[in-house]
């Protein structure tokens, strides 16, 4: 496997930093050659860079490619933003190669250059596809049978399509086949494609963005649901954030949301003090306690076997 | 230098379409949210109504018009450049500029939160790219300048 150089983005460094923690334990046990390198900026975020500055936006995302070209490294990130903004660049760069000489005569007086060769993955996308379900699956000490999920795909993680192209834009597979690895089952809901909202919170709309986050929470709570999973600091930041907001306001939906390096990390046999799942806002210990219940059953082959060698008339 | 813009042909085609109207997250949940109006507007000159308007700053950016658009366009590459024109006008939500500010100012949305990791025993955050970025975007505008005001020298 090639070396890869960890994009961790600004949200998930300055407000989540207990996201970070779960990823390296999960890359860590997974022995995966990921590497910190010097220089990242900001990716940059688009809808506050790009709507301002469009050269700017492509510039700065640009030089950050660079920076993984140059050691011939790939680069992987748990932020779908931030690999959305990278490739989106990355795609305008190679389909356009005036545009790509401009900003190489820029790059060239800081000693860079902008070649578009390493691969540019989400985290998600990285599991289902370079480490794969079977090696996942022989790393899960306790699954998550019983356990019903609803998954939060995040908008970067697969759109836009011509640039990031590791799934079907509208109706994406991966982040499911992982979680049905992990045993638990991904449910299927209306709301399950949309976006999160959280972009509203950025441009002054906060009880905007607390409807959109309400909608998609109140569905899953009508379908009983255990968890919300996602990967993406964003959405997380909305549906953690903001649901706490709204519970602290009487209006409680007591989801608990929960990273997919977090709910990897569980079935791999870590505490969640390790993975640092007691930071959330939102209570996981309902998720904890119902998985652990399942737990304490017996296992289903035990329990036929018993029904078979009871006692019983015949 | 490295500006975008909009191609009107594919719009007049957006104009008489309006898949997207049917995907868009806002606009099944704004009030009032109707890019095809937008559209309209720009097509006919009259983009200038739409820049002080909240609307623009509520396509979330999700790109499901541009996935479901039959040209891979989609009505986001219309709100982006009326965004981008009323951000020079000075037109803007406030935590816009504030973000915007604090990214050319440190390169970054935000410094990692050192206690923190010292509590969860991450290691030390590695070297940002500040002074770089700073002397790159320097350069930008600085060509930028060059290419508004060419003093004799031709540019390419």
């Amino acid at each position: 496997m090639k070396e890869f150089a960890v994009f961790w983005g600004c949200t998930i460094q300055t407000r989540f930093p207990f996201i970070e923690k779960s990823t390296r334990i999960v890359l860590e046990s997974f022995k995966l050659p990921y590497r910190d390198i010097d220089g990242f900026t900001c990716c940059p975020e688009k809808s506050l860079v790009n709507n301002i500055d469009h050269g700017a936006f492509v510039v700065t995302a640009a030089r950050n490619v660079a920076l993984v070209d140059e050691l011939d490294y790939d680069l992987v990130s748990p932020c779908t933003g931030c690999v959305s903004n990278l490739a989106t660049v990355k795609g305008e760069l190679r389909a356009n190669p005036r545009e790509k000489a401009e900003v190489n005569k820029l790059l060239k007086e800081v000693g860079r250059e902008f070649k578009g060769t390493s691969k540019l993955q989400h985290l998600v996308p990285f599991f289902h596809d370079t480490v794969g379900v079977h090696a996942i699956k022989q790393k899960i000490k306790k699954d998550f049978t019983g356990m019903r999920i609803g998954i939060h795909y995040g908008c970067h993680m697969i759109r836009p399509s011509h640039a990031l192209r590791n799934d079907d834009p509208l109706e994406p597979r991966k982040f499911d086949t992982l979680i049905t690895a992990l045993g638990a089952q991904s449910l299927q809901f209306m709301t399950k494609m949309m976006c999160c909202g959280q972009g509203l919170d950025r441009i002054d709309e906060h009880d905007r963005a607390l409807h959109f986050a309400r909608i998609k929470l109140k569905e899953l709570k009508s379908l009983g649901c255990d968890a919300l999973v996602l990967c993406c600091p964003s959405c997380f930041l909305q549906f953690d954030n903001n649901q706490f907001l709204m519970e602290k306001e009487g209006e409680k939906f007591g989801i608990p949301v929960i990273y997919f390096t977090e709910l990897l990390g569980l079935a791999m046999g870590y505490k969640p003090e390790d993975l640092g799942m007691d930071l959330h806002r939102v209570d996981c210990t309902p998720f904890i306690k119902k998985w652990e219940s399942l737990s304490e059953r017996p296992p289903r082959e035990d329990a036929i076997e018993d029904g078979l060698n009871a006692p019983g008339e015949l | 230098m490295l500006e975008a813009t909009l191609n009107f042909k594919l719009l007049e085609q957006c104009s008489k379409c309006g898949a997207c109207f049917s995907i868009c997250p806002s606009c099944m949940h704004i009030p009032g949210y109707d890019p095809r109006a937008v559209i309209r507007d720009i097509l006919d000159g009259n983009h200038d109504k739409w820049l002080s308007s909240r609307h623009i700053w509520q396509c979330l950016e999700c790109h499901h018009c541009l996935e479901i658009c039959y040209q891979h366009y989609g009505f986001e590459n219309a709100m982006t450049a009326l965004r981008t024109i009323a951000a020079k006008k000075g037109i803007h939500p406030t935590q816009v500029k504030r973000g915007w500010e604090m990214f050319v100012k440190t390169s970054r949305l935000g410094e990692p939160a050192l206690p923190a990791r010292k509590k969860l025993g991450l290691p030390e955050p590695k070297a940002s790219g500040a002074d770089e970025f700073k002397k790159l975007y320097a350069m930008l505008k600085a060509a930028r300048e060059k290419k508004e005001n060419p003093e004799g020298k031709g540019s390419e």
